[in-house]
This record gives C-alpha cells, sequence and structure tokens, in this order.
C-alpha cells in the first residue's frame, strides 16, 4: 500500500544524500525561498490516484438513492392515504348495499307482492292448468281458494315493516316507464356514433320500448 | 515528538473508542434484546389501535332461500351534553341542532333537549337508538359536533308475521324466543380483532396491521317451510280463526315422503319486527308448544292398529247406538244420532265414539298403547322447538277403565298439532313413520351442513293396514256431513275431523272446544298431510272448519303441483 507513496522526512546536513540535497537547494534556491521539502509524485503514482469523477459519481448515486428512498416512501405513505380512502369508500358503499338489499327484502316480502298484485287487480288463479314437458301430458291443479273475495289484498298477515311503504300505482308506473323511454330517445341520437356512415342507419333504428322484450329481427 | 508518546496518545485514543463502543454496545444490548418488549409494547401503546370487526350473524332463509331473518346494521345517535353546553350560546346552539336532527329522526326537538338537561353533567345519551343508514347518513351530514354514532347490528324480519312463531325474534339481550333461540349456535357470529398502528393523523401505517382473532359468521339455516305457503296458510287459518272467534288456530302441512314440515302456522302470530305489540301467547308456536285432547282425529288411528293387529277388518261389524254403558266405565255417548249398525269404516265416517269404543275391547289395552306411543304420541317430536310440548300418553297400566275406551277416540291424551301430523304422516306413508322436521341444515361459510334432517323412518303398521285406514278416511271425504265443503275437484282426500271436549278443572267445559280436520292427499299415494285445528269458546262442530282444511289441501297440492288422481274412490259398506 505504501509502495505509491514517497516517504519523506526534513533532511539533515548529511553527507551521504548530497546529490538530493543540492537538488532541493536548487529549487529552494530559484523561488527565492529557504530550504523546502516537497513530495514530488513520479508519473506512475499520479495516474494512480483516485480521479474526481468516481467520487462525484459515488456521491451523486448516494444522492440519487437517498432522493430515491425519499420519494418510495412518499409514494408509499400518499398509498396508504388512497387505502384508507379507498377503505372508507368501500365500507360505505357496503353499507348501501346492505341498505339497499335490505330494501329489496322488505319489498319482495310476500305481502308486498300479494297487496300490489292485488292492487293492480290480479285475483288469485282458480284453475291452473300445468303442461309437463317431458310427456306433454297437461295436468290440472285445484288452484287457490279466495273464499273471502280479497285475493293478496287481505293483509291479515302484517308487516310492521310495510309501514308507509307505498303500494305501486299503475298510471303513475306507466307515466314513468313513458318518461324513461323519452329520456332514452332524447339521449340516444345524441350518443355519440362510432362511424358517420353508420349515424343514418342507427337513427332509422326504432328506440327500443322499455316494456317490450327484444325480439330478434329475422328473415 | 518521540513514538513512544505517539504510542501511548494512539493507545489512549483506541481505548477511549473502546470504551466507547462499549458503552453503547451495551446499551444497545440493553434496549433491543433485553428491555426490547417492555419497550415495543410502550411505542405500540402510543401508535397501536384496537378495532373489533363485526361478524355478521347468520340469516334464516326458507327452503327456497327467501329471507326470513336478516342481519341488519343500524346506528345509535349519541350526544355528549357536556360538550354541547360547554359551547358559546349553547342553549340557542343545541336547540338549533336538536331541530334539525328530529326533522330527520321525526322525533319531538323537546324529548331531545330533555335527554340532554337530564344529565348536564353526563358525555353519553342517547337520542335516539337504531336507526336506518339512510336516517344515520342525514343526521350526519348536519356535522353537528357535539353528536356522535354508534354502529349496532340490528336483525330485520322482512317477511313481518310470516313464520313468526317458528322464526322467533331478538331481544336486547340476545335471542329471545323460537329457532332465533334455540339454533343460536348456528347463528350467532363472534366479534374479531385487529390492532392496526396509526400515524399522528388516524390513518394507519401501511402494512401494520395484525389481526388478532378473525370474526367468524353465523351460519345459515335453512328451514323446510316454504314461505308463501306459510303465508296462504297463514292468513287462511286467521281468516277461519276471525270467523270461528277462536282464541287460537294452528295449521300444520307436513310432507309425507319424509316428515318435512312445509308450513306450521299459528294464530296469533308474532311480528318478529314489532315484538312489543304482540299478545303474550302470539310469542311462540301454539302448534309444537301447546297440547290439546285431540278428540276423533284419533280415531283413524285406533283403526289402523287394529287393523294392524288383525282384529278387524274394513266391513267389521258393531252395533253402536247413540249411547251405551260399558263395563265400569260408565255411559260413553256419540255426539250425534245415526245408524246403529256400522261396519269400521262406518263408524269413521260417522265418528261414532260407541263403536270405536266397542271396536278397541278387541285389543289389549296395552298393545293400543303402544301403536299410540309408536305413532309419536307420549313423545317430543325429532324437531326440539322452544318449550315444544311432549303431550301426555299415560302407560296402560294408568288408564282407568273409562280412560281406557276414551283414549281411543282422543280423550284422556294430549297431542300437539304437529304429533297429529306426524301420526296422519304415518298413516300416509304407508305405516312409516318419518322423524318430524323443520331444518334442511345450518349451512357454514366454508359449504359444510350440519344439523341435516333424520332420514331413519320406523313402520308403526303395515302398509295393508295403513292403506286400508286411508281407504276409509276416503269414505269420510265423500260421505260424511261436511263432504260437501271436502271436495278438491279432481283429487282423492282421505280426512278425519275432530270436536274435541276441553277439560278443566273437575271435568270437561260446557263452551270450549278443539275443532280440528286431518287428512292426507291425493288418497291412492299421499304426497302431503294437513291438520288444521282451532280452539273456540263455543258449543261449535268440526264442520265449521273443515272448507278451511279443503282451501289449505288444494293450496298445498297447488303449491307443490301435484298431479291430479287418475283412479276413483273405492265406495266401502258403512253399515249393514
Amino acid at each position: 500500500m505504501s509502495a505509491n507513496l514517497a516517504y519523506a522526512r526534513p533532511l539533515r546536513n548529511e553527507p551521504s544524500r548530497d546529490a538530493d540535497r543540492q537538488h532541493v537547494q536548487q529549487r529552494g534556491a530559484a523561488r527565492g525561498r529557504p530550504t523546502h521539502i516537497e513530495i514530488v509524485t513520479t508519473r506512475a503514482q499520479r495516474n494512480a490516484r483516485p480521479k474526481l469523477a468516481y467520487s462525484v459519481i459515488t456521491i451523486v448515486s448516494l444522492f440519487l438513492i437517498f432522493a430515491g428512498q425519499l420519494l418510495l416512501s412518499i409514494v408509499v405513505s400518499d398509498g396508504a392515504y388512497q387505502l384508507s380512502g379507498l377503505q372508507v369508500q368501500q365500507k360505505d358503499l357496503l353499507r348501501t348495499e346492505q341498505a339497499l338489499l335490505e330494501k329489496l327484502q322488505i319489498l319482495g316480502s310476500t305481502q308486498h307482492l300479494a297487496a300490489n298484485a292485488a292492487h293492480l287487480g290480479m285475483v288469485p288463479g282458480s284453475n291452473p292448468l300445468y303442461l309437463d314437458l317431458s310427456t306433454g301430458a297437461v295436468s290440472s291443479a285445484p288452484g287457490t281458494a279466495d273464499p273471502f273475495g280479497c285475493g293478496g289484498g287481505c293483509s291479515v298477515v302484517a308487516n310492521s315493516l310495510l309501514t308507509g311503504v307505498p303500494l305501486v300505482d299503475a298510471a303513475s308506473a306507466a307515466a314513468q316507464t313513458a318518461a324513461l323511454a323519452a329520456q332514452a330517445a332524447a339521449v340516444a341520437p345524441a350518443s355519440p356514433q362510432p362511424e358517420a356512415l353508420h349515424a343514418t342507419a342507427a337513427q332509422s333504428v326504432p328506440i327500443a320500448n322499455p316494456d317490450v322484450l327484444p325480439a330478434p329481427l329475422t328473415n | 515528538m518521540n513514538t513512544r508518546r505517539a504510542r501511548l496518545r494512539i493507545s489512549g485514543m483506541v481505548l477511549v473508542v473502546f470504551l466507547m463502543v462499549t458503552v453503547f454496545v451495551v446499551r444497545l444490548v440493553d434496549i433491543q434484546v433485553v428491555r426490547a418488549d417492555e419497550l415495543n409494547a410502550q411505542s405500540l401503546e402510543k401508535r397501536a389501535q384496537e378495532l373489533i370487526t363485526y361478524g355478521v350473524r347468520g340469516e334464516i332463509v326458507d327452503a327456497h332461500g327467501a329471507v326470513l331473518a336478516d342481519s341488519v346494521e343500524r346506528y345509535d345517535i349519541t350526544v355528549s351534553p357536556r360538550a354541547s353546553l360547554a359551547r358559546e350560546n349553547a342553549m340557542g346552539v343545541i336547540a338549533d341542532g336538536l331541530a334539525r336532527i328530529a326533522a330527520v329522526t321525526k322525533q319531538d326537538p323537546d324529548d331531545l333537549m330533555a335527554v340532554i338537561l337530564a344529565d348536564p353533567a353526563s358525555d353519553f345519551e342517547y337520542l335516539t337508538q337504531g336507526v336506518t343508514l339512510d336516517t344515520f347518513r342525514a343526521v350526519d351530514a348536519l356535522e353537528i359536533p357535539w353528536v356522535y354514532f354508534e354502529l349496532r347490528n340490528g336483525r330485520s324480519y322482512p317477511n313481518g308475521e310470516v313464520a313468526g312463531n317458528l322464526v322467533g325474534f331478538i331481544g336486547t339481550d340476545g335471542p329471545q324466543a323460537g329457532l332465533e333461540y334455540t339454533e343460536d349456535a348456528c347463528l350467532a357470529s363472534t366479534d374479531g380483532v385487529s390492532i392496526f398502528e396509526k400515524g399522528e393523523d388516524g390513518v394507519r401505517i401501511p402494512g401494520s396491521e395484525v389481526t388478532t382473532r378473525e370474526p367468524t359468521n353465523g351460519g345459515t339455516l335453512r328451514l323446510t317451510i316454504d314461505r308463501d305457503l306459510q303465508w296462504w296458510v297463514q292468513q287462511r287459518m286467521e281468516q277461519a280463526a276471525q270467523q270461528l272467534g277462536a282464541t287460537w288456530a294452528t295449521a300444520v302441512v307436513i310432507r309425507v315422503s319424509d316428515g318435512k314440515l312445509m308450513a306450521v302456522t299459528d294464530y296469533p302470530t308474532v311480528d318478529p319486527n314489532n315484538v312489543n305489540d304482540a299478545p303474550r301467547e302470539a310469542l311462540g308456536s301454539v302448534a309444537f308448544t301447546t297440547p290439546y285432547e285431540p278428540g276423533s282425529t284419533i280415531k283413524v288411528l285406533t283403526a289402523a292398529s287394529l287393523l294392524d293387529a288383525g282384529v278387524v277388518n274394513q266391513s267389521s261389524q258393531i252395533l253402536a247406538p247413540y249411547s251405551r254403558e260399558f263395563p265400569g266405565a260408565g255411559v260413553i255417548s256419540n255426539a250425534f244420532y245415526g245408524p246403529d249398525q256400522l261396519t269400521l269404516a262406518g263408524a269413521l265416517v260417522e265418528s261414532s265414539n260407541t263403536a270405536i269404543a266397542g271396536f278397541s275391547e278387541l285389543l289389549a289395552p296395552e298393545a293400543r298403547h303402544d301403536y299410540l306411543a309408536g305413532f309419536g304420541f307420549g313423545e317430543y317430536t325429532e324437531v326440539g322447538f322452544n318449550g315444544e310440548s311432549s303431550g301426555t300418553l299415560y302407560p296402560a297400566s294408568e288408564w282407568d277403565r273409562r280412560t281406557n275406551y276414551t283414549v281411543q277416540f282422543g280423550q284422556g291424551m294430549t297431542a300437539t298439532s304437529v304429533q297429529m301430523a306426524s301420526a296422519y304422516q304415518t298413516l300416509a306413508n304407508g305405516g312409516v313413520r318419518m322423524p318430524v322436521s323443520l331444518l334442511e341444515g345450518c349451512e357454514w361459510p366454508d359449504g359444510t351442513v350440519t344439523e341435516a334432517p333424520l332420514t331413519e323412518g320406523t313402520r308403526v303398521v303395515s302398509e295393508t293396514a295403513a292403506r286400508q285406514t286411508v281407504e276409509m278416511m276416503e269414505m269420510v271425504a265423500t260421505s260424511s256431513g261436511s263432504a260437501p265443503n271436502l271436495q278438491i275437484p279432481g283429487y282423492r282426500v282421505a280426512v278425519k275431523s275432530g270436536t274435541a271436549e276441553v277439560a278443566e278443572a273437575g271435568g270437561y267445559a260446557d263452551n270450549k272446544v278443539v275443532l280440528s280436520y286431518a287428512g292426507m292427499a291425493p288418497a291412492e299415494d299421499p304426497q302431503y298431510a294437513v291438520v288444521v285445528t282451532a280452539g273456540v269458546n263455543d258449543r261449535v262442530f268440526s264442520g265449521r272448519i273443515a272448507s278451511t282444511f279443503r282451501d289449505v289441501m288444494a293450496q298445498t297440492l297447488t303449491t307443490f303441483r301435484v298431479p291430479p288422481s287418475t283412479t276413483p274412490s273405492p265406495n266401502l259398506p258403512l253399515t249393514w
């Protein structure tokens, strides 16, 4: 390790080192200063010296690593906030879903369906027929007795959850359907057409009535 | 400078550095190893937040998955009176806030104010409890700083009174009645705990969440009940009960092939959503819990027993006057005057007490007792319903001489509606009694099913005895006085009526009866057995609920699409 470093210490007046002293005295005389010693490196030693570039690279990369780590931790903690926000949102949506499911179950309760059916003028089937698809046989069933003539509208089996839940109104339901259809008609032409060429063709297709099941076009 | 001093100095420095490193190492080991747990705990305490994660109580569903009981999230709105009163211009701010809350929760603002003023130093009072998500969000949006919310798990019964007698309900102290109570082991959930670390602003530190206990959800309890049939039968029975002025009425529909209950209805029935308004007697299921003396519906079981023992056949003859004195047992009378010379079939059609008592003498009491026990009387059914009764069937050795006869026409013993349905299921199923089941099973989140119904049947009477008894019951549907009210076009119906007296202290009540009709259809290959029963405080006869039986049976056949009969009913001789 010490091979490329010059070993020097202050010289004393020793005859054995005459040549060196002469050389030093000459340099000192040239600068007009007293005798002064300086390490002189050989060319090989100079070449072996660490270059500035290396240290710059090291420092810059260290800096980059620190900066990268900092950015990473910023991103991670930002992700934590995002995660926390999304979790809150998820919880909120799950709650909404549950509340809607609860409402759906109440609206789907037998009492509500029966009362609505009666309200819309439906009566229990008195003489249903069944077609057995495997044998093709038609059989009848006794049907639903309605001795009190109120069908599903008797409402003797109470359900307190249905308090304040309105029955469907045929007229307003029809109006709502018409409004939806009109809305659909208004939106459809404004929606962007994939290509201008198809525009006329698309407009000539009648807007489907939401009440009618779509039927395939056949030749 | 001499080398020696330099060396000394270097050594000194090394020593100092070494000592410092030693001190640091000791401290490091002390912190990182020796006191690590203690320090970690301390630091965690500052950052950690314990979070209780709630498990969800299982649903109760009908055979087809329609939800009868469901867990829902509810919210309690709470207030801190101390915090609210500490504000500037407190009374004005509070009055304004409460008025806005009351507008959402539809309460009286003065009541809410009373809550706050009741204990001004308190930090926690309920403004209202158990509100829905919509209300919670509306109140939350008001952003009143001294109002807080608590989540609580509620229970909703979307179908109200439908099967309310079976499902039961949950009170503030947990399950109170019905399957909610007895099947709590299936339905109950356990809460979990997870711990996470939070930063200064309350956001959890990523990756810090540790779940120390997972919450477990309850299982789904699937009943054998058909919700729509249950609703229809419940409605029909309620109409019948109101028409009759009955104090109670039950109906049981049981599937013949496997003993599964399709409908068990009670009048009155609780709406589990609104338990407070229900009368006390509506809180359980009378069909399971309240035995009665069944009366004449037992006669067909007596006939089946005698047929199985080989001591009679369908046309065995007996002289059955309106009343007859039996040795040591006193006088036994019929309800009506009718022909005296009856066959066994005629004895059932005329529902003659004297004829059945006479036929009973052909078989020893012990054997007759064992047949009745075989049909399931005096024993709890396999359902094990909350508060179920086993009814009473005394051992033959304890029968007095009168009971020896009367028990064969359903007095001096008691049974529940479900036991009666099970006995008729036995006759309809060719003499094999299937275990009664109300549960299809408890379905766990991992897909396993527990509490599946028992499937092992026991033979009570021979297939021939059962078939012959059902044939005689068809004669009741075609030839008895109530026959016009029992016809279901296209189907052969087998049925037996019962008008039972009700025992009271010191004898039978003068003006109390239990009316019942029990039967099965289609008679040539019975699929469903139906028992309808009503307790009436009046002197009336079973014919009053014949049409109710017919309607329930017809609805059952329609619901399950039972194909009509293709052969005509037999015509057995009733008299000789």
